[in-house]
């Protein structure tokens, strides 16, 4: 059957690239389930379009994979916040990240960061792409990835400024 | 954010992945839902086909409780309450109001078009604060579409520290057919404006099915009812509530003589952890406003004056 052979070609174009992009998608959601979740969805988008691809279908993979959470992880965010507020009865824990340290709480920190800023830091910070090759994957404006990222630096910043009373390493004190 | 920090969040991400790998058989498993994918299309073309059928015959349809039916007689079902809530709707320009009561407050939910707003009052009780649990009265917060400079975007207003935080307006409507949905029906949440399109989504994808009829203030309505879903939550929510699923279960009620929905069953129940099992639970009962200036401008998140913005989530630092 042809969605067979689809799947076999699949299998063998995710044998050399599958780890690589399920810590993107991890790094994505913040969490492996949900990054599982992610991942499984840009694979059966890129199914859908199998045919349509002469060679290396990664270009595709790695746009749908940051597309799909840029979109669709905003909502997810939200819901999750609500639904910690309808949690009235739970206290919030005394210092939730005390035991962490600073580098996994700058990832903490970024995954409170909006999607679409999150997806530009992980590509420019985790892929190390350069801000046209970030927009060529995003298929957006160079603008709008510089100023997302940005936004998105400042957020962190913003975000770290909290920690900066408690954890002085963030000043450039670290050991 | 200097080089430094940078250089930090770079190390960071490397240990947070560290550890991950991609679990076997991805592949095949993008195959199996790459066929669900294409079945759904084909059904729902099969209710689409149904629901003309049905109407171009004056099809009518008896009760149906959870286990019947055939598939024949549930699409004949769907297709009918669709097409009325369709001819419900087609006319007319309402404004969707939903009330919520429950142990820790109620909620009020409003919708026009692309708009929404949900309210939410605190019974004094207890809430979250920025100074930890402390006892609310009143308006607790209040989230969702806001006109700020022309422009809508998203408000969140917390009443408990007179703070307020905007953002871009994400995607508003949720697929029918998903955890979100299922998600957003177990919670005060409207995840829809556009009622038509969502019951015939999630009936026809199979998410949700008629159930039979309910009586509701004297109205027998048709009842409909989502399949339940279980996720797992994520590893920060779940350190937070010291839990490690929840599970949404909802049910939608429509009056058969306006077609319209007017009462929503929702519960979210979080287990699995330390802190045993929590369930949340809502009816919410539903009106429809005319569109007239005063009740359009209910659905807009106001700013009240003299609260301080705040560059984050308000209230959740």
């Amino acid at each position: 059957m042809a969605d067979d052979r689809a799947v076999g070609e699949l299998e063998r174009f995710l044998a050399e690239r599958a780890d690589r992009l399920m810590r993107t998608a991890v790094l994505l959601t913040g969490s492996r389930e949900a990054g599982q979740d992610l991942l499984q969805t840009a694979l059966e988008r890129l199914l859908r379009h199998w045919r349509r691809f002469d060679g290396d279908p990664e270009g595709y993979l790695r746009r749908t994979l940051y597309n799909l959470a840029a979109d669709g992880f905003r909502r997810q965010g939200r819901l999750q916040r609500k639904l910690l507020l309808l949690r009235a009865a739970a206290p919030p824990p005394a210092d939730p990240i005390a035991e962490v340290d600073l580098r996994d709480a700058l990832v903490r920190l970024l995954l409170q960061l909006p999607p679409r800023q999150r997806a530009v830091l992980v590509l420019r910070y985790w892929e190390q792409l350069t801000e046209a090759e970030t927009a060529a994957v995003l298929g957006w404006p160079e603008g709008t990835v510089k100023s997302a990222a940005s936004r998105g630096l400042r957020r962190l910043r913003e975000l770290s400024d909290g920690w900066q009373n408690t954890e002085p390493q963030l000043n450039g004190e670290r050991a | 954010m200097n080089t430094d920090v940078e250089e930090l969040l770079r190390d960071g991400m490397e240990r947070f992945t560290a550890e991950v790998h991609a679990p076997a058989g991805l592949a095949g498993r993008a195959g199996r839902l790459h066929r669900l994918h294409r079945r759904r299309l084909a059904a729902r073309a099969t209710v689409a086909c149904g629901a003309a059928a049905a109407i171009a015959a004056g099809v009518s349809f008896a009760a149906t409780d959870g286990s019947a039916g055939s598939g024949a007689a549930q699409a004949r079902t769907a297709a009918y309450v669709t097409k009325r809530v369709e001819n419900a709707l087609a006319g007319e320009n309402l404004v969707f109001v939903g009330r919520s009561d429950s142990k820790m407050g109620d909620y009020v939910t409003w919708a026009y078009g692309p708009q929404n707003r949900w309210e939410a009052f605190s019974n004094g009780e207890s809430a979250i604060t920025t100074g930890g649990i402390q006892p609310v009265k009143g308006p607790y917060w209040d989230q969702g579409t806001a006109l700020v400079g022309g422009k809508l975007v998203y408000a969140y207003v917390t009443y408990f520290d007179h703070r307020y935080s905007l953002s871009p307006l994400g995607p508003q409507e949720t697929s029918a057919c998903g955890k979100d949905a299922a998600l957003s029906m177990g919670a005060p949440v409207i995840p829809t404006t556009h009622w038509t399109a969502f019951i015939d989504a999630t009936l026809a994808c199979g998410d949700a099915s008629v159930t039979g009829h309910v009586w509701v203030d004297g109205v027998e309505t048709t009842k409909i009812t989502g399949k339940p879903l279980t996720v797992k939550l994520s590893a920060g929510y779940s350190k937070v509530v010291k839990e490690k699923f929840a599970t949404a279960r909802w049910a939608l009620y429509v009056n058969p003589t306006t077609y319209l929905p007017v009462r929503m069953y929702g519960s979210t129940e979080t287990f699995g952890g330390s802190a045993g099992t929590f369930t949340s639970s809502f009816v919410t009962n539903v009106r429809w406003l005319p569109p007239t200036r005063a009740n359009i401008a209910q659905t807009l998140v106001p700013i009240p004056p003299g609260f301080h913005r705040f560059y984050g989530l308000a209230g959740n630092q």
